[in-house]
Parts: C-alpha cells; sequence; structure tokens
C-alpha cells in the first residue's frame, strides 16, 4: 500500500524548533514542501527520514510504526541535497548499492535494468565527478528507486541545473508519479518546477505548517508573503513596509487594505496611452517578455510591477518616463488573515 | 609609504620577477635537502656503498629496523584510525585534552620519550615485571623499539585519520544510511573508502617517523637481541648502527650505510607516488578525489 501519514511530528535542531506537522502521503502523489530559507524544510525531510529524532508525534506506514527505527530500516529514496553520490563507485556501482547493502546477488543486473530506464548505460562506468549535473540528479533518483523504496524523499533536487535539466528532470518525476507506486516528497523553493510536478504543497514558515492542499487551495488563499510570491504575484508588500507610507500614498492607500501580514497583488497592466489612471509612477526598467513588456515603475517608495501587452505598444516607455495604472481593488490579496491560516485539505 | 609603479606590481604579480621569487625560494629549500644527501653519496666511493649493502651486519640493521617500523604501522593501523574517528565524529568533554596528549610526542625530544618510557617500565617495577611475564620484554629487545617507535610516530597517523574522515561529506553518509546500509556497513562501504587516501599519507607519515626514530631507542634498545618476533643475529637500529659507525670514526662506512638506506627509503616513497599518479594503488580508484 505504501500510505503514510505523519501525525503531529516536531524536531529540534539547536535552538531551531519543527512542527507539529501533519501530512498525509499516498502513492503516486507528489508533495511539494516549501517555504524560505530557514523555514524548516530540510528539518523535515531529515526527521522523516531518520536522522533528526522526533521529539513529538509519529511517522506510519500502512499502521507500523516507524517513528523510531534508524534511516536504515524505513525503506527510504532519501536524495539529500548534493544528491549524495558516492565519488568513489562508478555510476553503475551507486546504483548497485542499496540492493549490494542487502545482499541482493541480482545488484548489478537490476542496477543495468535503471540505468536503461533513465539513459544512463553509457555512463555506467564513468565515476559521479565526471557527469553533468543532470546525469548526476538521474542517477540520484536511480540509485534511490534501486531498492524499490516505500518513499522518497527528495532535498531541493533542482538546484544548481541549467535549464534543460530541471526540464528533464521534471519529466523524469511525472514518469514517477505516473508509475504510481510509491509518495514523493519534494523541498523545493521552485515556484514553475513544484506547480509541475506537485499535488499537493505544504508551506512551513519558522517550522510551522502554513497552507497545506492542491495547487487550487495554495494559488486561492496564499495566507502569507512566502506563499504570495511563490504562486506568482509580483507586488507582495508586507504591513510594515506600507505603514511607513505618507498619507495619499499608494502605500498608505494599500495600508488600508493589508491584512496582519500584507497585501499582494498581481501585476496592472498600465493605462493605454499611460495618461490615466489612478496612480502614477516613473519607469526604472523594462524588459520584454513572451507576452509584452515587464515594466518595474518607482511609486514613492514603493517598486511596483506592471505589464504593457503587446497589443497596447511594440515597445516599452523609455526609462525616467511617467507611467500611470489602476489597481482593482477586488484584485487585491489579503495577507494573514486570522482565518485563512492555518489551511488544511480536507 | 613608498608604493612601486603600476608597472612594476603587475610585473610583481604575474610576470617572470614573481616566477624567478617562487623559484629561489623553494629551489633554496630543496637544495638543503639534496646537498647533505649529496655530501653522503660522494663522500663513500660507489664500490664501498655496493658492498656495505651486502654486508650482513647492515642487512642485520636494516631487516630490524623496516620489521619494527612495520609492525609499528600496524599498531597505527589498529589503535590510531580509531582514534582519529573518534576525535573527528564525536563531541565530548575534554576533547581538547585529548587533542594535545595526542600533539604531544611530536612535539617532546625524543631522547625524552627514552627517558619517559625507561621510568615507566624500570626493571622491578610492577610494570616491568609484567610486560616481562606476558612476553614483550623491552630492553634491548625488538619491542623495545616498536614501542618507543609507535609512541612518536603513531600521532601521525592519528590526525591525519582524524582531518580525513572530518572531510568525508555528511550527506554521503546520510545517502548510504537512507539506502539500507547500517552504521558500521556505511563506515566501511563509505566513510572508510574516502577516507582512506588521507589515512594512507598519515600511515606513510607515521612509518617514516619510525624508521628515522634514534633518541628513544637509545635509552630502550641500543642493542638489539634476538627474541620475539626477531629472530635475527645481536643487531640496533639502522640509526643507531650508523651513529656507532660515526662514534667510533668509521666515517666511509658511516656514510655508505646512509647511503644504502637513502636509496631504499626514496625508492619507497617514489614508488608510492607513482602508484598514486596512475592509480593503480587500491587507495586511489579512478578519478574521484581532487
Amino acid at each position: 500500500m505504501n500510505e503514510w501519514t505523519v501525525e503531529a511530528l516536531e524536531s529540534q535542531l539547536d535552538s531551531f524548533h519543527l512542527g507539529p506537522i501533519d501530512l498525509a502521503l499516498v502513492p503516486g502523489r507528489v508533495t511539494a514542501v516549501l517555504g524560505s530559507s530557514g523555514a524548516g524544510k530540510t528539518t523535515l525531510l531529515r526527521t522523516l527520514a531518520g536522522f533528526l529524532p522526533a521529539r513529538a508525534g509519529r511517522i506510519v506506514r500502512d499502521g507500523v510504526d516507524l517513528t523510531d527505527r534508524p534511516p536504515e530500516e524505513r525503506s527510504l529514496g532519501y536524495v539529500p541535497q548534493g544528491l549524495g553520490l558516492f565519488p568513489q563507485r562508478t555510476v553503475e556501482r551507486n546504483v548497485s548499492y542499496p540492493l549490494d547493502v542487502r545482499g541482493r546477488t541480482d545488484a548489478l543486473a537490476r542496477a543495468r535494468e535503471l540505468l536503461e530506464r533513465f539513459g544512463l548505460t553509457p555512463l555506467a562506468r564513468r565515476y559521479p565527478a565526471r557527469l553533468s549535473g543532470g546525469e548526476m540528479q538521474r542517477v540520484a533518483l536511480a540509485r534511490a528507486l534501486a531498492a524499490e523504496p516505500d518513499l522518497v524523499l527528495w532535498d531541493e533536487p533542482w538546484q544548481a541545473l541549467d535549464v534543460e535539466a530541471r526540464y528533464e528532470l521534471g519529466r523524469v518525476l511525472e514518469e514517477l508519479r505516473e508509475m504510481g507506486q510509491v509518495p514523493d516528497v519534494v523541498v523545493t523553493h521552485d515556484p514553475s518546477l513544484a506547480f509541475a510536478v506537485a499535488d499537493s504543497f505544504l508551506v512551513l514558515r519558522a517550522g510551522k505548517a502554513g497552507v497545506h492542499g492542491d495547487a487550487a487551495t495554495l494559488l486561492a488563499h496564499p495566507s502569507d508573503l512566502f506563499s504570495a510570491r511563490f504562486v506568482g504575484y509580483d507586488n507582495v508588500y508586507d504591513r510594515a513596509t506600507l505603514a511607513a507610507g505618507a498619507p495619499g500614498s499608494l502605500a498608505a492607500w494599500l495600508a488600508g487594505r493589508s491584512g496582519a501580514e500584507g497585501v499582494a497583488f498581481v501585476r496592472p497592466s498600465l493605462t493605454r496611452g499611460g495618461v490615466s489612471g489612478a496612480w502614477e509612477g516613473v519607469v526604472r526598467s523594462a524588459r520584454p517578455t513572451p507576452d509584452g513588456f515587464a515594466i518595474t515603475l518607482r511609486v514613492d517608495a514603493l517598486a511596483v510591477a506592471v505589464k504593457v501587452a503587446p497589443s497596447d505598444a511594440t515597445r516599452p516607455p523609455p526609462v525616467g518616463a511617467r507611467a500611470r495604472f489602476d489597481i482593482d481593488e477586488k484584485s487585491l490579496l489579503v495577507l494573514g488573515l486570522p482565518e485563512e491560516s492555518p489551511r488544511k485539505e480536507p | 609609504m613608498n608604493r612601486p609603479p603600476a608597472a612594476l606590481r603587475r610585473r610583481w604579480r604575474t610576470g617572470p620577477l614573481w616566477l624567478a621569487l617562487q623559484l629561489v625560494l623553494s629551489g633554496s629549500l630543496l637544495l638543503l635537502f639534496l646537498l647533505p644527501i649529496y655530501a653522503l653519496f660522494t663522500y663513500a666511493p660507489p664500490g664501498r656503498i655496493l658492498s656495505d649493502a651486502g654486508n650482513p651486519a647492515v642487512k642485520a640493521a636494516l631487516w630490524l629496523t623496516f620489521f619494527a617500523s612495520g609492525i609499528a604501522v600496524l599498531a597505527a593501523v589498529v589503535f590510531a584510525i580509531p582514534l582519529g574517528y573518534l576525535l573527528a565524529r564525536h563531541r565530548f568533554r575534554g576533547r581538547s585534552v585529548v587533542e594535545s596528549l595526542v600533539a604531544l610526542p611530536v612535539v617532546v625530544p625524543h631522547l625524552l620519550v627514552g627517558v619517559g618510557l625507561f621510568f615507566l617500565l624500570i626493571p622491578g617495577s610492577p610494570l616491568y615485571r609484567f610486560t616481562t611475564a606476558i612476553g614483550f620484554p623491552v630492553y634491548d629487545t625488538i619491542w623495545g623499539v616498536v614501542l618507543v617507535m609507535v609512541f612518536v610516530s603513531a600521532p601521525y597517523t592519528v590526525l591525519a585519520a582524524d582531518l580525513s574522515f572530518r572531510a568525508v561529506d555528511a550527506r554521503v553518509l546520510e545517502a548510504a544510511r537512507s539506502l539500507g546500509a547500517g552504521p558500521a556497513e556505511a563506515f566501511l562501504t563509505v566513510t572508510f573508502p574516502l577516507a582512506l587516501r588521507g589515512i594512507v599519507a598519515g600511515l606513510l607519515l607515521t612509518w617514516a617517523r619510525a624508521v628515522s626514530e634514534i633518541g628513544g631507542i637509545l635509552i630502550l634498545a641500543y642493542t638489539v637481541y634476538p627474541g620475539g618476533p626477531y629472530s635475527g643475529p645481536v643487531t640496533s637500529t639502522l640509526s643507531v648502527f650508523v651513529y656507532n659507525l660515526f662514534q667510533a670514526g668509521d666515517l666511509v662506512d658511516a656514510a655508505a650505510v646512509s647511503s644504502v638506506f637513502l636509496l631504499i627509503a626514496f625508492v619507497l616513497f617514489f614508488l608510492v607516488r607513482l602508484g598514486e599518479r596512475s592509480g593503480w594503488v587500491p587507495w586511489r580508484r579512478g578519478d574521484f578525489l581532487p
């Protein structure tokens, strides 16, 4: 079955406290653990893997309590940050390692099957130091899957990968999900790939669980600054910054509509011709995008991201020019309302 | 403040002047290493070096020296590597004391080591009676030589093992554990192989320090009689052997025997380095190490 439940899990690393965290991990579903640096993502993964003791709560697989089991008895495919490939072993011997330690006589044969599946056969005799970033990722994944784990844990799998390799890894992860045998937990701070592969999301903030749910939940209810930025809001302001705005300024206007944490809104369009509109700013930068131009305006002390549709202009307004825009009050996302967090998946 | 003109500063950093300085400084040190060796080799005629190399007394001293230092290296493998691992992997109270204790034999003048061991094992003392009873008498035996050698040389292996174990990436180890390896298995399959090269470098230093020891040996085992694992003729370690020749005024033989030893040591080190570079020694498979 491979159904995992994490119940009110807590752990401690020096002065950092993680939890309580609740998670339900189902085969074939990818859970992305999100959060800014220091939010506790890696701590959660290392606690799940058994490298940090749980202070409270339980980790249960199909009714069996694994909370106090050592890492080697949890049947995991854990891919740590930096991948942890064995530098003294060839690609082939890296992949066969989990089978070697289990004394399986078919270790090498099974490793070769996996190499074939991940397109690594030509690299079988190479050492990790001579692989590209994408190749190393594939080796790490093949190795994690070699012993047919009951749960796959990835820590920042996209770190330090070029665009091609990231795309390829996304594809591999999707394939893995389609195979549907094990649940995956992926720690990341990369929104586009997380949205591409994950079925559910858990946002961590200072060790505590924030939003937890599917993509729609996360998109509809990003309850904090990090989640708002993560799901793609370009204009995210914390309450303290807004509160410092002079009366009558955009900051003050936003402050009046801010939640306990702040407020966010998507890029508004510059008004046609840039002459009407409630707010005015000075163009600081403009860059072409597949759909028009992305422009940063300075409005008093705030930087505001706006856009110009390709149908409205063939060239962006020059830096230093004045431009006007409107903000639809209904489009404002209020961050940090008490009833908004934490939100759990039903 | 006087500063050299910009053009000169540039040349100084990257140009031939900078290279020349490096060459002069490194060259001076290499010359210091080389000249005494040159003096040894030229003082004794080649014929005498050859005949001394075949001399049974010289061969016995050489054999004893290599044999005893081999045992010292084995002792370092058995005792020093675990201590290095302990220091690398565990935080405990009194760690700094242990670390200082390990460094002590390196700093202490080696004649003092002999004197210290002499007082510890002074004839009639309980430890003297004990070591003699269990078949490890130290005075004028190979065990005395080995004891001194281990004392002065094992710290190099402890230090090298400590550094090498520390250098093993903890994440690689965690990967191994999560993939199903227990603590012992992860040590044997990951930690130890990755630390091996550094440890071997430490063992080489240990061996080098052991064969070159004289101070403590002069006191504990000036003359070595057959017994224990050593069954050759009555002899002494090579260092003591050369010291005796020199004291007796036999300068030509002192130079010749030293030359024989230097040749053997140089060839051994050269072979090890060659092996490391070519990749056919077991601790440097492939090209995985920086």
